[in-house]
Formats: C-alpha cells, sequence, structure tokens
C-alpha cells in the first residue's frame, strides 16, 4: 500500500475531471471515449505519470458510461460499444422509464468496472498468456458467433440476415489495408470514388448517420406537435428504480461483465464485439428473454456491465503485453511512451507502484462515475423533455461536429453522415433492419481480415474446425445461438397464427 | 522511472523557459501550424518524435502547434491541398520506401512534395526470432535457407518493416545465390500481429523494435512469448549514441551485438546495409521558400539551444537535425540505394 501515500488531492481530482470530461463526450452523439482521451492526450506532458493516468483512465471510464444517456434516451448510441443499450434502453424512455433505465445501466456499469477492474488486478497476467493462445481463427470464431446475434435480433430473420450481410459489404469498401496485412489494394467501388472511399466508410459517422440523423428524419416526417414533445414527458407515474430490478440477475451481471473482460483483452477483436456478445448470450441463456428488444432491464444489465467489463479487460494486454486491446487503451499507450515508460510483459514486475495506482485509479474512476451519474441522472433524463424541435436542431449540429473531428477534420465523414442518414430513413420504408446492419459493418472487416489471414496461414479451410479445442468450443456456442434463434423465430411464428385463429 | 520523468519534465519545462520566441511580425508564417503525421497511432514513434518537436517549436515560433495523426494517406492528400505553411507533414522513411515497393496512395515524395529537415532517428529497427529457435544469429539463418530450409519472416509489407526483409533476401543472393527463394515474407500487420505469428509458430523470424520487444527479450525460454535479437538495423555508429543505460534492462553494450559489424547483412558484397529509421518534415510542393528558411533556421536554433536533444535521447531517439537542402540530398541516396536492392532481389 506504498503506493497510497505517493496520491495527491491532485490524482482524485484529475479522476472526477476525468470522469466528468468522459461522461460529455460519451454523452455527445458523435463523441466517443477514444476521442476524450486523445482531446486530453495532450494535458498529460504537464503532469506526471500518476496524475497523467488518473486523467486518462477517468476519461475512459466516463467516456464508455456516458455513451448509454443517449442510447438510452434518444436511441443514439454514444459510443459503439453502447448499441445494445439502445435496443432496451430506448423503449423503456418511451415508456417514461428513462430514469429508471438509466440508473439500472448506470448500476450495471460499476458492476462491470469494478468486476473487471478486480480481474485485472488478481490476473493480468494469467489471463493474457490465455489471450495468446488465440490466433486468427478462433478471433475470427468469436467474431462469427458475435455476427450470429443479428439472427435472434431481426424482427423478420430473412430481411434482418440480408442487412447484416448488407453491413458487412459497406465495411468492406474501401482499401485492404496493408496496416492489417492485406495488400493495399482497393475494392468494391468505381474509379471516380477512389480519393473519396480509400479508407472506406467511418464507423461513427455511419453510426450516427443511421441511428442519430435517420432518426430525426423519421420523427421529422411525422411532424414535431407540441403535444408529442409534453407527452414525452412521463417522468413520474412509472416504475422507478429500486435495486430489486437486479433480483436474479447476478448470473447476467457476472456472465456479461466476464465477457466484456474477456472480448477487452483479446486485441484486434474490438470493443463494440464484447456487448453484443453479452446481449446475445443473455437472450439465449437467460429463462425469458420475450421482453428484450421491448424494454427489458435485463438487456440493459448486459450490454452495460459488459462494455464497462472492456475498460479493465483492455488495459489487460496493454499492461502484460505492451499491446491494445481496444482503440482507447492505444491512446493510452502514448501516454506511457510520452513519459518514456515501456509497456510489455514485464511492465507489472517493474513498476508495480505505477501498477497498483492504475488499478486504483481505475477503481476509483468506477465509483466516482457511479456517483457522478446516479445523482444527476434525474437532471440528464429530463433531455427527453425537452422539445424536439429544439433538440433535433442540436442533436444534427453534435453529429455534425462530430463526424467532422472524429478523423482530424475530413469533410468527407460530414458527407457519409448525411449519407447514412438519409439511407437510414430509406431503410425504415423499405424494411432494412438497421441494429443487423450496423453489427454486420462494425464487425465485418475484423471477420475478413482474421478469414483471410487463417487461410492465409494455414491454407486449409477445416483449420477452422479443428485448430483448437477452443474453436470447437466456439463452435458449439454458434450452433446454440443459430439453433436458439431459430427456435424463437419459429415459436414467433406459431404464437402469431395461433393468435389469427382465435 | 522517476529519473526518467523528472529529466522530461526538466527538460520541456527548461525548453518552455529558456528558449527564445523568434516569432516577429514580418514571419513567414502566422496564425496555428498544424502537422499531420504519417501514422494513425499516438502510441507510436512517429507521434511520440513529432509531439516533442512540435512543443519546442511552438516556443520557438510563439504559435500553437498540433499534432494530428491522419495516417499516410491523409496526410498527403492534406498537406497535396494546403501550400500556405499552416499545414505541414512528418514522416519517416516509408514516405518514400512505400513508393519503391508500390504501395497505393505513396507517390514519389520528392517529385511531389517539398522533402524538409531531418529531425531525429529511432535506432530501435530490429528483428528477432523465438528464444528457443535453432537460429542464434542471422549467420545461422543464411546457413539454413543455404541448406534447402525455408525461413519465414513476419512483416508489414511495403515499408520499414520489409526494407530489412529485402535487405537479408539480397545478402543471401549475393552470398547463396537461389537460395534466396527460402526466405520468405509473412504478411502480417500490427505489431501486435507480427508477435502473435511468433506465439502461433507461424513466423520464423518477426520485424520488431528495441522499444516493444525489449522486454519480451528478458522472459525464461520456456515462456511461449521469450524471444530474442539477432539483429538491429541501425548503423553501430547510431546506437554509440543513445543513452549508455540502452532500453529497459538491456544496455547500449548489448544492443551493439546486435548490429553491424557484429551482424552482417552484405549489401553488395562489400559494404553491409544498414537502415536508420530518420523522421524529417515534408512540405507541400509550392511552399514559399521563405518559409523552408524560415522553419530551418527554427529548428536549427532549437537544436543549438540543445535541450531537445536530452528529451528525444530519453525516449530514445538520436537527435538528427539536417536543414532542409541536406536532409533531402541524404535521403534521395538513402532512396536510390534501397531502390537497387528491391530492384536486385525481383530480378
Amino acid at each position: 500500500m506504498e503506493f497510497l501515500s505517493a496520491l495527491s488531492p491532485l490524482f482524485f481530482l484529475l479522476i472526477a475531471f476525468g470522469v466528468l470530461v468522459g461522461i460529455i463526450f460519451g454523452s455527445i452523439p458523435g463523441m466517443t471515449a477514444t476521442m476524450a482521451v486523445a482531446v486530453c492526450l495532450p494535458l498529460t506532458y504537464a503532469l506526471d505519470l500518476t496524475n497523467g493516468l488518473a486523467l486518462l483512465l477517468g476519461l475512459y471510464v466516463g467516456g464508455i458510461t456516458g455513451g448509454m444517456v443517449p442510447a438510452i434516451l434518444l436511441k443514439i448510441p454514444g459510443t459503439p460499444s453502447s448499441i445494445t443499450t439502445t435496443f432496451d434502453g430506448y423503449p423503456m424512455a418511451k415508456n417514461g422509464e428513462g430514469e429508471r433505465a438509466l440508473k439500472i445501466g448506470i448500476v450495471a456499469s460499476l458492476f462491470g468496472g469494478v468486476f473487471s477492474a478486480i480481474l485485472l488486478f488478481l490476473f493480468a497476467p494469467v489471463l493474457s498468456d490465455f489471450a495468446i493462445k488465440f490466433s486468427y481463427v478462433e478471433k475470427f470464431l468469436i467474431i462469427f458467433l458475435a455476427l450470429t446475434v443479428i439472427a435472434s435480433l431481426s424482427g423478420n430473420m430473412l430481411m434482418g440476415i440480408f442487412s447484416g450481410i448488407l453491413g458487412v459489404w459497406l465495411s468492406l469498401i474501401g482499401t485492404y489495408d496493408i496496416s492489417d496485412g492485406g495488400n493495399g489494394e482497393i475494392r468494391l467501388m468505381f474509379d471516380f470514388m477512389e480519393p473519396y472511399l480509400e479508407s472506406g466508410f467511418s464507423l461513427l459517422p455511419v453510426l450516427i448517420g443511421l441511428f442519430g440523423l435517420g432518426t430525426v428524419l423519421i420523427e421529422a416526417e411525422k411532424g414535431v406537435k407540441k403535444e408529442i414533445s409534453s407527452q414525452s414527458l412521463k417522468m413520474s407515474g412509472q416504475a422507478q428504480f429500486s435495486m430489486s430490478v437486479f433480483k436474479g440477475k447476478l448470473t447476467n451481471l457476472i456472465r456479461s461483465s466476464s465477457i466484456g473482460t474477456f472480448v477487452g483483452m483479446l486485441p484486434g477483436v474490438g470493443g463494440s464485439a464484447a456487448s453484443v456478445l453479452a446481449y446475445t448470450q443473455e437472450k439465449n441463456f437467460s429463462r425469458d428473454s420475450s421482453q428484450m428488444g421491448k424494454g427489458a432491464p435485463q438487456g440493459i444489465v448486459a450490454s452495460e456491465s459488459s462494455n464497462n467489463g472492456l475498460t479493465g479487460g483492455a488495459l489487460i494486454p496493454l499492461l502484460s503485453l505492451g499491446i491494445p486491446g481496444d482503440s482507447t487503451t492505444a491512446i493510452l499507450i502514448g501516454a506511457f511512451t510520452l513519459q518514456g515508460i515501456q509497456v510489455g510483459p514485464l511492465f507489472i514486475g517493474d513498476n508495480l507502484d505505477t501498477w497498483y495506482t492504475m488499478v486504483f485509479a481505475l477503481l476509483v474512476a468506477n465509483f466516482v462515475m457511479f456517483a457522478i451519474m446516479f445523482f444527476a441522472i434525474k437532471h440528464i433524463a429530463k433531455v427527453v423533455a425537452v422539445p424536439k424541435y429544439i433538440l433535433y436542431p442540436i442533436i444534427i449540429m453534435m453529429c455534425v461536429v462530430g463526424a467532422y473531428a472524429i478523423n482530424y477534420g475530413i469533410m468527407f465523414d460530414v458527407w457519409t453522415l448525411f449519407m447514412f442518414g438519409i439511407f437510414g430513413y430509406v431503410a425504415h420504408k423499405v424494411g432494412i433492419e438497421i441494429p443487423p446492419l450496423i453489427i454486420g459493418f462494425i464487425l465485418g472487416g475484423s471477420a475478413e481480415i482474421y478469414f483471410v489471414k487463417s487461410l492465409e496461414s494455414y491454407g486449409d479451410f477445416m483449420i477452422f474446425f479443428t485448430k483448437s479445442p477452443i474453436a470447437m468450443f466456439l463452435w458449439g456456442l454458434i450452433f446454440m445461438s443459430i439453433a436458439f434463434s431459430i427456435y424463437l423465430h419459429i415459436k414467433g411464428r406459431r404464437q402469431q397464427s395461433s393468435e389469427a385463429e382465435t | 522511472m522517476k529519473k526518467t520523468i523528472l529529466a522530461l519534465s526538466v527538460a520541456l519545462a527548461g525548453s518552455a523557459v529558456t528558449s527564445t520566441a523568434m516569432a516577429q511580425d514580418d514571419a513567414p508564417i502566422d496564425g496555428n501550424l498544424r502537422i499531420v503525421i504519417g501514422s494513425t497511432s499516438t502510441g507510436g514513434d512517429t507521434y511520440q518524435n513529432s509531439e516533442i518537436v512540435a512543443q519546442e517549436l511552438s516556443d520557438k515560433l510563439d504559435m500553437n502547434v498540433k499534432v494530428d495523426a491522419v495516417g499516410a494517406t491523409e496526410a498527403f492528400k492534406t498537406l497535396e491541398r494546403n501550400d500556405d505553411g499552416n499545414t505541414m507533414m512528418i514522416f519517416h522513411d516509408m514516405s518514400y520506401l512505400g513508393h519503391l515497393y508500390g504501395v497505393r496512395g505513396y507517390d514519389n515524395v520528392f517529385e511531389e512534395f517539398n522533402v524538409g529537415p531531418s529531425i531525429a532517428i529511432n535506432p530501435g529497427n530490429a528483428y528477432l526470432v523465438p528464444k528457443d529457435s535453432p537460429y542464434d544469429s542471422f549467420d545461422d539463418i543464411k546457413e539454413a535457407v543455404a541448406d534447402g530450409e525455408r525461413v519465414r519472416v513476419s512483416i508489414q509489407p511495403g515499408g520499414v518493416s520489409e526494407i530489412g526483409f529485402s535487405a537479408m533476401k539480397n545478402a543471401i543472393r549475393i552470398e547463396h545465390p537461389g537460395a534466396e527463394e527460402n526466405l520468405v515474407a509473412v504478411n502480417s500487420g500490427s505489431q501486435s500481429d507480427k508477435n502473435q505469428q511468433m506465439f502461433d509458430g507461424l513466423a520464423d523470424v518477426i520485424n520488431g523494435s528495441v522499444q516493444s520487444n525489449e522486454q519480451f527479450t528478458r522472459l525464461e525460454e520456456d515462456d511461449q512469448k521469450a524471444m530474442k535479437f539477432i539483429w538491429l538495423t541501425a548503423r553501430e555508429d547510431t546506437i554509440k549514441q543513445t543513452l549508455e543505460e540502452g532500453m529497459g534492462e538491456t544496455t547500449r553494450e548489448e544492443l551493439l551485438e546486435y548490429t553491424e559489424p557484429n551482424v552482417t547483412v552484405t549489401q553488395d558484397g562489400e559494404k553491409n546495409f544498414t537502415f536508420d529509421k530518420e523522421f524529417f518534415f515534408i512540405y507541400n510542393k509550392d511552399m514559399d521558400q521563405e518559409i523552408v528558411d524560415y522553419m530551418d533556421e527554427a529548428l536549427a536554433d532549437i537544436y543549438d539551444e540543445g535541450e531537445i536533444q536530452e528529451t528525444q535521447k530519453q525516449s530514445f531517439f538520436i537527435p538528427n537535425f539536417k536543414p532542409s537542402d541536406e536532409s533531402r540530398e541524404d535521403l534521395k541516396q538513402k532512396m536510390n540505394e534501397y531502390k537497387e536492392i528491391i530492384e536486385s532481389i525481383d530480378s
């Protein structure tokens, strides 16, 4: 506990400041945790490593958690990893349970964050040794497993699968980058598109275009009537939050937090896969998942505990292999290099004080996040009470700023936002399903890389089935997930036909 | 660790206090200076090195200087659009190696842009093998491929990572003609991918760096992650300029065991191949010569003051300021030498 004596009030202030700024970044559609850390990285030059890390970890935890606010209240994921929070959070907010949904999300986030920090502290070296057992084949199968969620998320299974494939196809447009081990060639576009689409469509403009702008256009078509905005202010009189909502959800919490931590520690799989996987597993394994997607607290619990589980998980390979687990920790590594600190397999042993400080900062950040969010949420939830004719122009403005800023000022990202906003509107009209499409888009790029790399490395298609016991276990989960989706689909049809008969 | 932090803080704080701003009313650039870099990573050497220089320039020119990690393709595009001197680029040898290897998005940097002053060298480019590998040196690898063994080298194609591979292949071609076919490249992406390929047994040799891989070389041999250096591509003179304590627990003396002349990778049968990863400015082709001179002058002042060298060395960079004309000539010559190597193995 020697490290505690080295901590100053500034350390705690910086965590609190980081969490607050992170929450603000996460809450604004188009701004992400990664962006918050990137923007504040230069501030750490003036600080020593301990205080610099306090600030950055605060931003990280705050940013990931803040993403749930627009996801629940506006159906716009604040960060890519809060997509699945929209599935149940927004229906709850529409029923006037926005505050309750947010509180459920905050408690789940705290659980996920603390759970992963403890795992990080106790098992980082062991877990990183386990993580390196996952080669291209296993990573592909994990992404494939996450993709199977498409089937169970779809309203119409055929259309859902089509939407998912469309998402994968969109994600492949651009260069098969050499920095991913590709051949550097451009594909899936006409020559005139090359100057714009060399790097493909950026995730964030696509995400906020489909969810943010698309939704605004759909709502705008309905017309913004005064009574609609006042109707949406059903803040009281509905079910209030109580901890009893977590009764019977401990398994969900532990499973989802573990999935978040586990996916976070696999470099290259991507944080968004964590919440998608946790959501699928809750849908497949819970006793009653019939309400999921319609406003079930268990969906928010799965999504939020897993995406905060990422925070500790992504630090595992960073601190025990020197490899960042996700895009935010990739920036975090900059704080170390700028201070001349090497991160690698011997980092923990060589820098025990820094290691303890980091885990401690992560834990404190989670509790500070809880304190800030839980008590401020009453006011934050009132966002839904803002008249839409004021709210929507602000959302559009924030989306545009976020899209322009995400890659340091590329105008094509703003056009991408508009294109996908209009596409989201048209998709709604023709029945294309947005959640499967965006999941396909997020996971498609990594799926391709790991699929191609597996074949390049092993030269045999059968390797996907025979590579290792881990691969076989993952196939088991994939088949179960698909079988469950088919079962749900058939059950739904039977229900529909029996209702029609009566 | 505390020593490093202290040194860096002192260096940064010191530079802020002592450097004399040279901004004048008639300065050829005003407003803000944006430095785009050829990497998208803020954890890598390009960002780290650019930040050190940006901080010093900010004080010297008395203007806001911001480093944006936009990546090579976007950086070149941004530079093409801006000739007013408020946008500049910092990158390394990849900017011409990408062109030599025919990577999309890399034109001839000497024709399409204006190559500016050099600022630093990263001496850490390295090749490693698993600790329990039968190969202890590049000589072992040469013998193995000459005996018909297939040796797989994990690299990211088309740049700094590949030039060392091309040099090894060229050396084998000269010493054991025909055997170079047995040295094969395994395409990979990030350092994490290369390490993973080694852990999975998919690569016998990987490209890495002293900074990223030094800790792996200190692991016990029975650890799946343990590695050992076989070659550092930097010149012996370059490594000699690093701090005596080297990197991590590996001292400068130990690092010198892996450079020329202890490791021989012949370039043409007589001369040894070396590769120093140099960082330099790139400007828009039409940027005013007055701004080029202004930047040369500002950087010369910064390096004369002597504090930036401390900061760079603490971060395992070798200070290497060369004004634009000298830098351009040296880099052109370097490109021509590497072009010959690449062409000889292609033929």
